[in-house]
């Protein structure tokens, strides 16, 4: 795409945003959540905004990276609400593995969906005992003729409590262990036997849930993605987006967010930290927009654990310098969408989709090619 | 030198022990961001711990192992101002609890929703304010002590004082936060240190993990050091003691908090697991006074007056 055609895609795209934006802000929790999210998900379907890199015969538009990292670019610009809301995971996640992995019913039936802010997804990967070791997960399903019958428990599931869909991970072999005898698969939240937990977070909502499982029956044929057993090269596949491309927008609106900050401050003691974000946010963008390029024709690579570590890292110091520079009382911290929810949000960055030694173990061993460590 | 608790400090923690068992102090279960306990604050100073440094036959340092002890309890009380800053007045003159600003007396403070008595510290000249209770609004905070603000100073009672008083509390403010600061860490590493010890990940303890030892390693290097600190600025009591106490203590806290939570997981990101209450109270620590580079400025000045 020529450099006149993609600055009259961010014209297009502003110009929209401009006339489009929510009037009111994101509630964080609970059914309002869920309403304000597939309307506004709905709204940028109807307005040709979403899924502007999926295929176009499951209703994206096939348009290239650079016109995503445009309309990213003007989405933050634009103060548009957080994509770290309850479409993340329909869109992040368990879209691009059902693009990557799934069925053609699978992908007629749910990608539309997705982006046409009609459902909303949850993840059902941890378990109490299974975090970082997420290969121990114990949570079962029986097969039974063309049926798999779901026992167990999962927990930190963001947004489950409004969920339509959990992207599921399940051991379906009893005398499997570790990575084997896993599968991944399409769960609806309002089959008999599911039972969701809201857990309250240190930021407020309580949003995390735990879903317990009593005998829940799914059809192998809707729901498995990617074979029975094949769970966990499917569930890479799921989190080599949330390491690679899924963080885009976030990352964007982070740099958008520094510079605010920097317009912000005239403390001098503070003025060398944000010189200093101001640095990595540069170095971030640069990371980020090279890496979604040369991921464009593909599942994106383990260096993507470098961004993802480089962003959740520097997210982390941008909301601690913000508690510092507006002070406690400050306007700008206070509410659902100020920065105290931002510095104690900030917390989780380095957690979720895998922590920071996680991370770090990836990019020691598959992008350094160090020795695997004994596990 | 001698680094074991003498025969008075020994019989005043064991005492303070027993008013701590007496109020079954238990970190809250409901899910709450602010443990703040009217009846702890109370029994201490009904027991006397919080004017331990205003008697004959014990000292500062007493006063300062009174506070880091209490600082352990996942509840807050008006501790540390109250035992090691009060002091600097006639005990007469002043009623306890106490709130300290810097600069701006309508900025939000510490303790102020509960305190009856509002210093604040103007660099050249001290106020101190007699505080109505209708005059207090609360502040919305993440910090786990109770924050308010005066609404106004119209015909409010205060007196000033000069620029020595401002810089004796100044100095006493820095003792406190260095004191208050070493007891959080301690309980926050203890906290992290029993769930890595517990929590299996891949077939084996998470403390198991080099990774996750070395950093945990070094924070506990990071909370002694900054408690012989703080014990020499309460033996000392010196500009500069104080000063090199409360930035050593402010400048360890970003990363040493950063490593206990993430060394919790997710259970750390939820109000059901206590960490938060040791945590955001030295969070909010970080700032107060100008914050570490602050203290450091201040004790290079005590040091080498003439570099000002």
């Amino acid at each position: 795409m020529s450099e006149t055609a993609l600055e009259q895609f961010r014209a297009d795209a502003r110009a929209w945003l401009h006339a489009n934006i929510p009037a009111h802000a994101a509630p964080l929790e609970g059914p309002d959540s869920r309403a304000f999210v597939l309307d506004w998900q709905r709204r940028m379907y109807e307005g040709g905004w979403a899924g502007l890199t999926w295929p176009s015969e499951f209703g994206g538009r096939s348009l290239t990276v650079a016109q995503q990292i445009v309309w990213f670019e003007e989405y933050a610009r634009a103060h548009a609400p957080s994509t770290h809301n309850a479409s993340f995971v329909g869109l992040n996640h368990a879209g691009p593995t059902i693009i990557a992995c799934g069925t053609d019913e699978q992908k007629a039936f749910h990608l539309p969906r997705i982006l046409s802010g009609q459902v909303i997804w949850c993840q059902g990967f941890s378990e109490p005992g299974s975090g970082s070791d997420l290969a121990s997960l114990r949570c079962k399903g029986r097969i039974e003729g063309d049926e798999i019958v779901i026992e167990g428990q999962k927990i930190w599931s963001s947004y489950a409590d409004i969920a339509d869909y959990q992207e599921l991970l399940i051991r379906t072999d009893p005398d499997s262990s570790r990575h084997k005898g896993l599968t991944w698969l399409i769960c609806p939240m309002d089959l008999p036997g599911i039972t969701v937990r809201p857990i309250k977070t240190m930021a407020g909502p309580a949003k995390f849930c735990e879903v317990f499982y009593d005998q829940v029956r799914v059809r192998i044929d809707e729901a498995v993605v990617g074979g029975v057993g094949e769970g966990w090269k499917t569930a890479m596949a799921t989190l080599s987006f949330e390491r690679g491309t899924a963080s885009l927008a976030l990352q964007i609106g982070l740099v958008e967010k520094i510079e605010r900050l920097a317009a912000d401050c005239t403390d001098p003691v503070l003025a060398p930290r944000l010189a200093d974000l101001r640095a990595d946010a540069a170095a971030l963008k640069a990371m980020s927009y090279s890496f979604a390029l040369a991921s464009e024709s593909g599942t994106p690579g383990s260096e993507g654990s470098m961004i993802r570590l480089y962003f959740a890292e520097l997210a982390k110091r941008a909301s601690d310098l913000a508690v510092d520079l507006y002070g406690i009382g400050a306007e700008e911290l206070a509410g659902d969408h100020g920065w105290s929810y931002e510095y104690l949000e900030a917390f989780s960055e380095t957690i979720a989709g895998g922590t920071a030694e996680i991370q770090r173990n990836i990019i020691g061993e598959r992008v350094l090619g160090l020795p695997r460590g004994k596990a | 030198m001698d680094f074991e608790p003498n025969e008075n400090q020994t019989a005043i923690l064991d005492g303070l022990e027993q008013l701590i068992s007496s109020q079954a102090i238990e970190a809250p279960k409901d899910g709450v961001l602010v443990a703040f306990s009217e009846a702890l604050d109370a029994e201490l100073a009904l027991g006397g711990f919080l004017d331990i440094a205003r008697e004959e036959e014990f000292t500062l340092l007493d006063a300062a192992l009174v506070v880091e002890r209490l600082a352990r309890l996942p509840v807050s009380a008006e501790v540390a101002f109250s035992a090691l800053v009060a002091p600097l007045f006639a005990a007469d003159t002043v009623q306890r609890p106490f709130a300290l600003v810097s600069g701006n007396a309508l900025a939000p403070a510490r303790f102020l929703t509960v305190a009856r008595t509002l210093i604040v510290d103007k660099g050249d000249e001290l106020l101190m304010i007699e505080v109505d209770p209708a005059r207090v609004e609360p502040v919305e905070s993440l910090f786990a002590y109770p924050y308010g603000r005066l609404t106004s100073l119209d015909g409010l009672n205060m007196q000033t004082f000069g620029a020595d008083m401002a810089a004796a509390v100044r100095r006493r403010w820095r003792l406190a936060l260095a004191v208050e600061g070493v007891g959080l860490m301690q309980s926050a590493i203890d906290t992290v240190v029993d769930h890595v010890t517990n929590r299996y990940q891949f077939n084996r303890p998470l403390g198991s993990f080099q990774a996750v030892q070395h950093r945990l390693a070094i924070a506990a290097g990071k909370q002694q050091s900054a408690r012989w600190l703080a014990l020499r600025a309460a033996w000392s009591d010196s500009e500069s003691d104080c000063a090199i106490a409360a930035a050593y203590l402010q400048d360890c806290i970003p990363a040493m908090v950063y490593d206990l939570h993430q060394f919790s997981g997710a259970m750390g990101l939820t109000l059901e697991f206590p960490l938060h209450f040791w945590t955001y109270r030295l969070k909010a620590m970080l700032g107060e006074l100008g914050g570490g580079s602050a203290q450091a400025r201040a004790a290079a000045l005590a040091t080498w007056p003439d570099a000002a």
